[in-house]
């Protein structure tokens, strides 16, 4: 994504909370201006956007791509009886994957509005918002993000605001491995037309051309390769 | 000017033309709010051709200084 950004010449700034992550990008893109931030925490989101702020000034894009993919079905049975979804798991999910859209945009907005800028929100959603059997959080949240997409493009289109979403399909990516078997990653590649999972790079082209369509607004960009669910 | 204003305001705020004056501000209109007052700006934006600073929104709570502003930065006489 950063690439994709850097290649259309953009100014970028990324809010992480892997320090580790952060450092590695810094050394291969010097560039790209680095923030430690839980983007989960409410207060830590307000005081790095408020430094950001008070250094680069409002931001014109904002790209809500931080989330962490879960799975855990909300029953299970096993040996010992009937197991519930842990509600720890599941706050965690929502916060990482839709309260953190909420706290970003909310305090990135605001500044785009005190100082009338014009620009775009872009939601890295999920296809898994229409219902992923086994992951309970993660389709509620991205389901949320829809609808915070829907709800913010009315809000503030009128202001020179857009906001968009792009959901992507199955990718090829370190937490897809994680979260879902091998089975499950076969099985569901067989429900692609095209017989694969999607690349990283093909997802973040989907976000720079929703970014630069200046009428594309309050919808969800769907990039899954033709799934079939 | 003064009709040109109002009857924006009653267009946007979806109230009878007779009921606007100088005194009508946000807190005495229940539809009237931060959305419906969006709305309002951008309208009188497009209508009279400029961008608002926020700092002029925001004093903008009323007819009287919606008035006040657009006269300020010579839209209207």
């Amino acid at each position: 994504m950063v690439d994709s950004l850097i290649a259309k010449e953009a100014v970028v700034a990324v809010f992480d909370l892997n320090a580790d992550g952060l450092g590695e990008l810094a050394r291969e893109q010097p560039g790209v201006h680095c923030v430690q931030c839980d983007v989960s925490n409410h207060a830590d989101v307000v005081m790095a956007t408020t430094l950001y702020h008070e250094e680069f000034g409002a931001a014109d894009v904002l790209i809500n791509n931080a989330g962490i993919l879960y799975s855990e079905p909300l029953i299970r049975i096993s040996g010992s009886g009937v197991e519930r979804h842990d509600p720890e798991s599941w706050n965690k999910v929502l916060a990482a994957d839709l309260s953190s859209v909420f706290y970003m945009t909310s305090c990135v907005v605001a500044k785009m509005i005190t100082t009338r800028t014009r620009g775009v929100i872009a939601n890295i959603s999920s296809v898994a918002a229409s219902g992923n059997a086994g992951q309970s959080a993660y389709s509620a949240a991205k389901a949320g993000v829809n609808a915070l997409t829907a709800v913010w493009a009315k809000e503030l289109g009128p202001m020179g605001i857009r906001v968009v979403a792009v959901a992507p399909g199955f990718t090829e990516t370190d937490s897809t491995k994680e979260a879902l078997s091998e089975g499950v990653l076969r099985e569901t590649t067989k429900r692609v037309p095209l017989r694969r999972l999607g690349k990283p790079q093909e997802i973040a082209q989907g976000v720079v051309s929703v970014l630069e369509n200046d009428f594309f607004n309050g919808k969800i960009f769907e990039l899954d390769g033709g799934l079939i669910v | 000017m003064d009709q040109n204003v109002e009857s924006l305001v009653a267009e946007v705020l979806q109230i009878p033309a007779g009921t606007i004056n100088d005194d009508l501000a946000m807190q005495d209109v229940d539809v009237w709010d931060s959305l419906k007052h969006m709305e309002l700006i951008v309208s009188l934006e497009e209508k009279f051709g400029l961008q608002l600073s926020f700092e002029e929104i925001v004093t903008m709570q009323s007819v009287g200084s919606i008035k006040r502003v657009l006269k300020d930065r010579g839209a209207v006489n």
